[in-house]
């Protein structure tokens, strides 16, 4: 089924990423970019935008492109972009959130990278399949009498944190606390920069640091078979600092939060509006990974990253200075037309379905194998035991904003019959 | 351009033409070799370009360096003829060179 959206007008659009009507869909302002030649300038963000999927994987794969200014700006300069963003005066938000394994490039970048990186890798991460099923079984068990839940708060909020708290080994009981906390902090990326939130984001921060601190120092004790233990070796080889320690404990928490929750919003909601998608994932459940990857590019739940210029480059035919800021538009380069057949079309059998949901090149995303299977575990069971899921409400609300794709609520309805 | 010999889990067998200079990744995705994810797109960040190297090609091979195999440990059934795609360069030398493809990256 193709959806049907308006053609976008490639001379003459207005580009209002904040805007309600982006938020209910972004497609057509997608459309309208992707068709305009070359990079489009945005002036609230002085950033240039790539929409089609050459130009964003160039950009993604190119090493002169990378995440943080600190090479290229100086020390002014980067203290005055701080104080535009109002990211300034924040002291553990700047230690502990500014810095991270996401921002950092180069030897720092792979230095903590390599650190993690085990821990996330397909075989490592299919061993955590029995505990995520004992724990969506239970959830859903809870739920299964209801009739009608919000999958997003009732369902898909719970799971992700839930075990990626169990991964670097926050107690069960801690982890509704750490949701709050890391969606506290990461709102203050995008929508809303105002200093109200900014005091909760740093507050957030103090009482996350204070946090990971105490149970660090739990570990230091008593070590067990989980992530912290591990950095805890890591910082004792000398090969992370203590800033590194909280930074990358955060940044993981954070990551395995939020993105997850949306995707599952937006692949549920996806399933509902295409119910011949639904019906062939029930009669072939060995669809659900093919499935799955088609969720992530159908709606890419970070649809937006960006990268700066190590040095001068050229980009469709036109020249860029050192420093310049390009933003990577990837829920718009997964529906380009010249790299997916049909690309508008929800089709959960696509392959190969080579998206871009989750960056690329060095920052490509380290937990997707564990956002998939945490997907594919609530998705199959869902489908395996409801033979009826409705959507209750048909006009769900998304979230507002550039960097995030994902309803904030999806009201269903499950039926034994 | 170096002819490419590769081969799938269920034995079925595509040649295809790379060129010199491209990664065997590259090759392989450009000719439709699904077994090849390569994720990432080439940046030895993803694990999931992995191959297998025939007989006596592994020796012709420049050795993989300390980031690749590293990376190889992560893999799905990784075995002493393993390769990430993406690290090996084609060049004339390698014309003919015959690779087996894993069942699955995942």
């Amino acid at each position: 089924m193709i959806e049907a959206s308006p053609s976008g007008d490639a001379a003459n659009f207005t580009f209002a990423p904040l805007s309600p009507e982006f938020a209910r869909d972004p497609h057509p302002t997608y459309r309208a970019l992707r068709e305009k030649e070359g990079l489009h300038y945005f002036a609230d963000f002085d950033i240039w935008l790539a929409s089609r999927f050459e130009d964003v994987s160039a950009i993604v794969m190119d090493k002169r492109m990378v995440r943080s200014l600190e090479d290229i700006a100086t020390v002014e300069e980067l203290a005055k972009l701080q104080r535009d963003a109002n990211w300034h005066d924040m002291p553990h938000h700047e230690r502990f959130v500014q810095f991270s394994l996401l921002d950092s490039d180069g030897a720092v970048h792979d230095r903590l990278r390599k650190q993690v990186f085990k821990l996330f890798t397909p075989a490592m991460i299919a061993k955590l399949r029995d505990q995520i099923q004992a724990y969506v079984d239970r959830l859903i068990d809870s739920l299964a009498d209801r009739g009608e839940i919000d999958f997003v708060d009732d369902l898909a909020a719970h799971v992700p944190g839930h075990i990626i708290g169990r991964l670097l080994g926050v107690p069960d009981e801690d982890c509704p606390q750490l949701r709050i906390w890391s969606e506290n902090i990461v709102q203050f990326f995008d929508v809303d920069r105002s200093d109200a939130r900014k005091e909760i984001a740093e507050r957030n921060t103090t009482e996350f640091y204070e946090y990971l601190t105490a149970l660090k120092a739990e570990r230091e004790r008593a070590p067990k078979d989980d992530l912290i233990s591990v950095l805890i070796e890591a910082e004792l080889s000398g090969a992370m600092n203590f800033d590194e320690f909280i930074s990358t404990c955060m940044l993981i928490l954070m990551a395995g939060h939020g993105s997850t929750i949306d995707v599952l919003g937006s692949g549920m909601h996806a399933l509902l509006r295409f119910p011949e998608q639904m019906a062939r994932l029930r009669n072939e459940p060995g669809l659900i990974q093919t499935g799955v990857q088609e969720m992530f590019r159908y709606e890419s739940p970070l649809p937006f990253f960006h990268r700066h210029c190590v040095e001068d480059v050229e980009i469709c035919g036109r020249r860029f200075e050192r420093g310049t800021k390009f933003g990577l538009l990837y829920g718009a380069a997964n529906r380009d037309p010249k790299q997916f057949d049909n690309a508008d079309t929800f089709d959960i059998g696509r392959t190969p379905n080579r998206h871009l949901a989750f960056g690329g090149g060095v920052h490509f995303c380290l937990g997707n194998h564990l956002a998939r299977l945490d997907m594919d575990i609530i998705f199959s069971t869902l489908l395996r035991r409801f033979p009826t899921i409705e959507l209750v409400d048909r006009e769900p609300e998304y979230k507002r904003g550039l960097s995030v794709r994902g309803p904030k609520k999806l009201k269903i309805a499950l039926r034994h019959a | 351009m170096p002819k490419i010999v590769f081969i799938d889990a269920d034995g079925t067998t595509r040649e295809v033409q790379a060129e010199i200079g491209q990664s065997l990744m590259s090759a392989a995705v450009q000719n439709g070799i699904d077994a090849i994810a390569a994720e990432c797109g080439g940046s030895c960040a993803c694990g999931t370009c992995h191959c297998y190297i025939d007989g006596e090609w592994v020796e012709r091979l420049p050795s993989p360096e300390f980031q690749e195999q590293d990376m190889i440990e992560c893999v799905v059934n990784p075995n002493e003829r393993s390769r990430l795609s993406c690290q090996i360069t084609v060049s004339a030398e390698l014309d003919g060179l015959v690779v087996h493809l894993p069942a699955g990256q995942y």
